[in-house]
């Protein structure tokens, strides 16, 4: 077992942005921010903004945006005026010379009774409490995470961030699943637009494909509005990137490090042709143009020359090199600002760039088949490997946002977007394969490269006070590409001196392996909503109309390639693989080699059109209930086609229409009580791949995936209620039940063919029925005593029951009967405590994990089902404050290294240690 | 200005990270690769059909030559292609039953490639009939001996349909339609019932000299008798068209969850399936012959499978009579039977001699070549695990099985003369096994063993017996002899591991790694003094005899040719590698 220890140096360097001033004079600074409502959280616009005691003020724009400039330094307070609010007043805002201060103001309903009628500023206490205010004031059920907790927590990627909501699992540090809900049940959005996934059998985008250093903000709404998409069936992710900031700056970041388990010692790794460090490998792992040319291999007659030639094309290599683990590298920049540099127009502007890379390795890995023991129920080991995968990781990215306003009441951005990152995996694993009789070493190399792209133009225009219109455009996309996968098998057999000798199993069609995988994806969206309030300020009814087009093409393929031999002796098989395909056996007169393509495999396109148009409206019923209703109207034209290798081309059209209701109330039971009920009906679609009746297969040994052509979309069922109560600012406790009935849910599930081989498909099953209560508490401890001022404590815990319904006459029916939907847990639990020192400077976070058993996939009766296992993960991270301008930085993660264990039956069918990380750095801000 | 220039040249930085990852493909050299895939198929007696693999940017000159000796001349250029992709030409306008050769050269920027080797093809004889077959067959047909049939795609007989084919018949598996195969549905029959001098032929429809294993699909029959697997089970390398049922695709098969034991799936008697076993899913393959929960009221004689991917003849539960089984170049195991085969066979020829080259993309070699491999129960359903009932309990008597003789042509995992394992259990006596690289019997489990009452001595009532059986060429009889369990005591059961050469036992057999010559280079029959013209159990007791009834009867000798008897797989079987 190897663990890692980390340490990272980062050396921050910041600009102190020297030229900022010289558009300004140097007695006056800069005040921009929101007004916005208390009770909604929405902008208000034409709200006067004022310096007390002095005669510049300037009324809100467009999303309660405000800007005023020329502000005599030193300390400042702001007035607060609109008709139908209370007046508000903003003290102690000290402003510098030459610099911006950023100061939100929230305003509430003039009918509501304020205690206070100002605030201090610098007794806000950040984003944590605009997170709990944005949690307060939706109108649907959100969780929401910022920038300053996520720089709090030790997370390094949007995955390992949002798994901090109430009820979120991440699956394999990058898949998001709610409530215990499979995947498949979550949707994310990359600033409100779909973002393609690059991942073939998923619809969900890997978050760990976004470096936290880029997002804003994380929400995860969990109830269903009609102004989402309808395949929102469980929740919603939505990332939100970084906007410019108020005042100009800019930031260097760099980071290296020093990983004590791999460097020096013996790790093998995955070899390359150049370019793999940078996630943009040379053209050397292409398929070999030879392969190339042919595009149907089985109506073909090769020659022995031909083959041979075909054999000898491969790039010639199949072992990892062994040497030390690369350093762990980090570094970001960002440059923003908000400068008259459009013909003296003001523009805001964020570019930042991210890089980060390292070394990972996945130690004491096993895999396992389960078969059925000899008495009912019970199960044995099968065909175990064990060995371990050193995976080398770069992701690296940027994002270029720029928003300006036209006049006050309209605001253009652009929100451009590129991630790229690589894997390069090296496995090394031996077991039995016992279908076959023999111990193996199988040996894996592995390069995946995945890129995403998203360019959006939105507008948003205040039409007039009580119309607004947004708009968006978005082009996305996404690439996932797999050049030239390799895989060797060698039998461990007994040599002449009764010692292990490796051969390779130079028959079959596993011996020698290699696979190229390309997938591309984009998509077209467009969308506008219209708003309009109507009635008095004090009791506002808002009405929303909008609509949705989005197009999506995808383009994948996935090609193998198998080299067998014939009438090799025990002492070639014996040879390195790198000598067996260095020529010798591929002459003019050899008579050894033959190649063929894998049937796991093929190509699918799909072509996805959705249509959309919805109406809601949002209206107050007395003073304490607001009732919100509508209904959105989705149409899907969806074609896949599909190319399997044994060249039967399918076609799926499927044209899906659907009409999704949505009732929700709202109940403030008290200023800081509220009640929330709802009800709603969305859809989860299945994935293109899961559509396409062509075979896949991951590893020699592995399992057969099949998709298959006749799916339905499943309906889904919501109802939730929801009571929570905000005791103070950044304080919460709330307790939710809910229940979801899903019809023609899709399941992944285990088929069976005779003489003992089986595969993996999916179906319908006939419906589920989910019900679950959770629970959120977000508490300061000062009520324990003045030691106990400084802490906060914070948990949330889903606790969920699950049922699946089985046709007996379907393919689903080969399942066990009495089971929870697959991929369901029965409970989500996160858990920690912040300390927080007087000025904020410093703080340390310890958080805990735990996810229940969760099914992943139904086990194919007798078998049991497939069972992720309970894993607890607690993470420490620390910032003190050694002086104003430098912080330290500690993060441990993952301190009690439990294995992560994937079992059925007595079986463990999958389990390693990740190893436990620590990571310092120092932070300098001048 | 001056911030307006460091914001451009950080855009600029983005939008040149943004657009790093377009990718170009890389061109090949400019002289032309060889040409791939070259081969010429007569298609009637005046057109043949050239085909090879085209690249774009490239022409091609193809030439044609009259008998052997006469000169090229070119018949067809075909121009600069756009994209890869595989040529066809048919060249029509030949003469009758005439040997042409062919050759093919790329140009590629006025530079010439180096032509291919030679492809020859003899046109057809004037005048035969021909019929495709295309779709899945609902009623009951006949098809005639005058008649050439082609079988394209996944074609079931289906719907209590009855499938009779005349003596003489040749139908043909469609190499063009991957996969191309006959299925006997549940319900449905075949009346396939050839002579010594008019088999049956199934074969690829590649000429003779081009045909390869995993050409075409096979026969199936998959019949309503019990077998011992839950819920649905489909024939392997079924389903890949998708689930829904479509005429001449490949939707799933299922098989199991028969229960008419005494099930009738038809007869069949002299047939041959040549070049099958294409393999639709990897590892998947379909066989020379399947008989899938085929019941006791089927019954099959004199089948020979040549040169087929996967096993000759493969059995999933059910149990009916056999005799009289020929196996030349098997790819996988020569019989295999499992999931609760209660069936009974007798009078088994089997011989492999190399490794052949499947179809590209039709299949491959298995990497564990067995004579028989047994199993009882495997796979999804299996409820009680290997122990899951009923029991596979098959009687086999009197089989030849002769492996290819060394370890480079059994696989990895192969080189078994029997591979008994997964709780099977069975009757095999009066046998002879020779050439196998590994072993004579692998008693693979403790279950399996447990079917001969875990004892090296199993008694008369046994469910796992070996009885009468003589290993030649063939390093031990056990796997492992040095194990104190998983093995029977040889002498109480009359196991013999031969002195003598697996040569010396048969009239004529060739050498190890010598091509056979023809038909003509196997004699089965015991050369004289051979220890297997004695030494066979005449008198069958216990189970065994309960389980002979009349259809099989003790031998004085061992093997599937009797002393001077009939040389039964000659006169309707074929040999040919290709």
């Amino acid at each position: 077992m190897r663990r890692f220890a980390v340490i990272t140096l980062l050396f921050t360097i910041l600009f102190g942005a020297p030229s900022a001033a010289i558009s300004q004079a140097r007695s006056t600074g800069r005040i921009v921010g929101r007004v916005v409502d208390v009770a909604t959280g929405q902008g208000v616009t034409d709200a006067g903004v004022q310096v007390v005691g002095t005669a510049i003020g300037v009324l809100s724009g467009i999303d309660g945006r405000y800007t005023i400039n020329a502000v005599a330094t030193g300390t400042v307070t702001l007035q607060v005026r609109r008709i139908g609010y209370a007046p508000k007043q903003v003290t102690g805002i000290f402003l510098e010379a030459g610099k911006t201060v950023e100061q939100n103001i929230s305003i509430a309903n003039a009918a509501i009774t304020l205690t206070a009628v100002s605030v201090t500023a610098s007794a806000e206490k950040g984003t944590v409490s605009e997170a709990t205010d944005q949690q307060k004031n939706s109108i649907s059920v959100v969780s929401t995470i910022t920038a300053e907790q996520i720089a709090k927590s030790p997370d390094g990627d949007a995955a390992q961030t949002v798994k901090r909501v109430s009820g979120v699992t991440v699956q394999d540090g990058k898949y998001v699943f709610v409530r215990g809900l499979g995947e498949r049940y979550t949707t994310s959005s990359l600033n409100g637009a779909r973002v393609p996934s690059p991942e073939p059998e998923r619809r969900v985008v890997p978050l760990d494909m976004f470096p936290a250093g880029l997002l804003q903000t994380i929400t995860t709404t969990k109830t269903f509005t009609p102004d989402q998409q309808g395949d929102f069936s469980g929740a919603l992710v939505d990332i939100k990137t970084k906007e410019f900031p108020a005042k100009r700056s800019a930031s260097v970041q760099l980071g290296s490090g020093y990983a004590s388990g791999a460097t020096g010692s013996s790790l093998f790794s995955a070899t390359g042709v150049g370019g793999e460090p940078f996630a943009m490998v040379k053209h050397d792992r292409d398929m070999p143009p030879l392969i190339r040319s042919i595009t149907d291999f089985q109506h073909l007659t090769l020659t022995q020359a031909d083959m041979n030639l075909l054999a000898s094309s491969f790039r010639n290599a199949w072992t990892p090199k062994t040497g030390t683990g690369a350093p762990l590298l980090n570094g970001s920049a960002s440059f923003g600002g908000n400068d008259p540099i459009l013909f003296g127009h003001r523009l805001g502007y964020l570019i930042s760039a991210t890089m980060s890379s390292g070394t990972d390795v996945k130690d004491d890995q096993v895999r396992a088949l389960a078969d059925r023991g000899n008495t009912k129920g019970s199960t044995v080991e099968l065909d175990r490997f064990t060995g371990s995968t050193v995976s080398q990781g770069v992701l690296w990215g940027g994002l270029t946002n720029l928003s300006t306003y036209i006049g006050t009441n309209n605001r253009i951005s652009f929100n451009g977007l590129y991630n790229r990152g690589s894997d390069n995996d090296a496995r090394v694993e031996t077991g039995t394969l016992s279908s076959d009789g023999i111990r193996a070493k199988i040996t894996r190399m592995q390069y995946v490269e995945r890129a995403v792209y998203s360019g959006q133009l939105s507008g948003e225009h205040q039409i007039t006070v009580a119309q607004k219109f947004d708009w968006a455009a978005t082009s996305s996309g996404v690439r996932r590409y797999e050049p030239d996968r390799s895989e060797f098998v060698q039998a461990i057999e007994k040599g002449a001196s009764g010692s292990d000798v490796l051969r390779w199993v130079n028959g079959g069609s596993g011996g020698a392996v290699r696979t190229f995988s390309d997938l591309r994806e984009s998509n077209h969206e467009y969308r506008g909503t219209y708003q309009l309030e109507i009635g008095p300020t004090s009791g506002m009814s808002t009405i929303r109309i909008g609509g949705l087009f989005r197009s999506t093409t995808r383009d994948a393929q996935s090609l193998s390639f198998a080299i067998a031999a014939r009438g090799l002796d025990n002492s070639q098989r014996a040879l390195l693989p790198e000598q067996i395909f260095d020529g010798r056996f591929a002459t003019a007169t050899s008579n050894i080699f033959s190649i063929g393509p894998l049937s796991q495999g093929g190509s699918y396109t799909a072509r996805d059109e959705i249509s959309a148009g919805f109406a809601m409206a949002e209206v107050p019923v007395g003073r304490r209930v607001r009732v919100i209703g509508g209904a959105r109207y989705e149409s899907d034209r969806l074609e896949v086609d599909a190319f399997s290798t044994l060249g039967s081309p399918v076609r799926t059209a499927k044209l899906w229409n659907d009409l999704l209701p949505s009732l929700a109330v709202n109940f403030k039971i008290s200023e800081t009580q509220q009640l929330r009920i709802s009800a709603s009906r969305t859809l989860a679609r299945p994935e293109y791949r899961e559509l396409s009746p062509i075979i896949s297969r991951d590893v020699v040994g592995g399992e057969n995936v099949q998709g298959d052509e006749n799916l339905q979309r499943t309906n889904v069922n919501n109802a939730d209620i929801r009571w929570e109560l905000y005791p103070r600012s950044g304080e919460v406790i709330s307790l939710a039940v809910f229940a979801k009935q899903f019809v023609n849910p899709i399941e992944r599930v285990y088929g069976a063919g005779s003489g003992g081989t089986s595969f993996v498909f999916f179906t319908n099953a006939k419906s589920a029925d989910n019900y679950g209560v959770e629970v959120e508490l977000r508490k300061d401890l000062d009520a324990f005593g003045k030691f106990f001022t400084p802490f906060t404590f914070f948990t949330n815990a889903t606790v969920m029951q699950s049922q699946i319904h089985l046709d007996p006459s379907s393919q689903a029916a080969s399942t066990n009967f009495n089971r929870r939907m697959v991929g369901q847990a029965p409970y989500v639990l996160n858990t920690g405590l912040t300390y927080s020192s007087h000025t904020g400077a410093s703080t340390a976070t310890l958080l805990f994990n735990r996810v229940g058993e969760r099914l992943t996939a139904a086990g194919s009766s007798p078998l049991p089902d497939v069972i992720e296992q309970p894993r607890n993960v607690l993470d420490l991270s620390l910032r003190w404050a050694l002086s104003p301008f430098v912080t330290v930085r500690t993060d441990l993660k993952n301190l009690l290294d439990t294995p992560h264990e994937i079992s059925q039956g007595s079986v463990i069918r999958e389990s390693y240690n990740g190893g436990r990380t620590i990571q310092a750095g120092v932070l300098w801000r001048p | 200005m001056h911030t307006l220039h460091r914001f451009t040249v950080a855009l600029a930085a983005v939008v040149a990270l943004t657009s790093a990852c377009n990718s170009s493909d890389s061109t090949g050299p400019s002289a032309p690769l060889p040409v791939l895939g070259f081969s010429v198929t007569p298609t009637g007696s005046t057109s043949a059909r050239v085909t090879f693999s085209g690249r774009s940017s490239e022409s091609y000159d193809i030439e044609r030559a009259e008998a052997a000796t006469g000169t090229f001349a070119s018949v067809k250029t075909i121009a600069v292609l756009t994209a890869d992709g595989t040529q066809t030409y048919n060249d029509a306008g030949l003469k009758a039953t005439t040997l042409y050769r062919y050759r093919v050269t790329s140009v590629k920027n006025g530079t010439r490639s180096a032509s291919t080797a030679e492809a020859t093809a003899t046109t057809l004889a004037f005048g035969s009939a021909a019929a495709s077959i295309a779709t899945d067959i609902t009623t009951s047909r006949t098809l005639f001996a005058d008649t050439a049939y082609t079988l394209s795609g996944f074609i079931h007989v289906a719907n209590g349909a009855t499938l009779t084919i005349q003596p003489g018949t040749t139908i043909k598996g469609d190499y063009n339609v991957l996969g191309s195969t006959l299925m006997i549905m549940r319900g449905a029959k075949i009346q396939a019932v050839g002579t010594v001098d008019a088999p049956i032929v199934f074969t690829s429809s590649r000429p003779a000299g081009q045909r390869q294993p995993g050409d075409w699909g096979g026969l199936l029959l998959i019949g309503n008798a019990p077998d011992n697997r839950s819920g649905v089970v489909n024939i392997e390398g079924s389903g890949t068209d998708g689930t829904a049922i479509v005429s001449g695709k490949n939707y799933p098969v299922q098989y199991n969850g028969g229960t008419v034991a005494t099930d009738n799936s038809g007869t069949l008697a002299y047939v041959r399936v040549e070049f099958g076993g294409f393999a639709p899913i990897q590892d998947q393959e379909f066989n020379s012959f399947t008989f899938a929960a085929v019941g006791s009221g089927t019954r099959a004689s004199y089948l020979e499978s040549l040169a087929g991917l996967d096993d000759s003849f493969e059995f999933f539960g059910g149990g009916f009579d056999l005799d009289h089984l020929v196996a030349f170049e098997t790819a996988d195991d020569v019989l295999d039977m499992s999931e609760g085969f209660s069936g009974r066979i007798q009078f088994v020829v089997a011989m492999s001699t190399v490794q052949l080259v499947p179809r590209t993309g039709g299949g491959f070699y298995s990497v564990d070549l067995e004579g028989i491999e047994n199993d009882g129960c495997n796979g999804t359903g299996c409820d009680l695990g290997f122990d899951s009932a009923p029991f596979t309990i098959p009687l086999i008597a009197n089989v030849t099985i002769i492996g290819c003789g060394q370890a480079s042509c059994m696989g990895a995992g192969g080189g078994h003369g029997m591979m008994l394992r997964r709780g099977t259990g069975g009757y095999y006596v009066n046998s002879v096994f020779a050439r196998w690289s590994t072993d004579g019997i692998s008693l693979r489990d403790a279950v399996t063993y447990t079917r001969a009452g875990s004892t090296k001595t199993p008694s008369a009532s046994a469910d796992l017996q070996v009885r009468n059986v003589l290993f030649a060429d063939i390093p031990k009889v056990f796997q492992d002899s040095s194990a104190t369990q998983n093995l029977l005591d040889l002498t109480a059961n009359s196991l013999t591991l031969s002195t003598a050469t697996a040569a010396s036992l048969f009239t004529a057999i060739p050498a190890v790694g010598a091509t056979p010559t023809g038909l003509s280079a196997f004699d089965f029959s015991p050369a004289t003094g051979s220890p297997i013209a004695t030494g066979g159990l005449s008198t069958f007791t216990g189970a065994i005899a309960t389980k002979a009834g009349t259809f099989v009867t003790g031998t004085a000798y061992l093997g599937a040719a009797a002393p001077g008897g009939a040389k039964w797989w000659t006169g309707w079987t074929a040999y040919a590698r290709n």
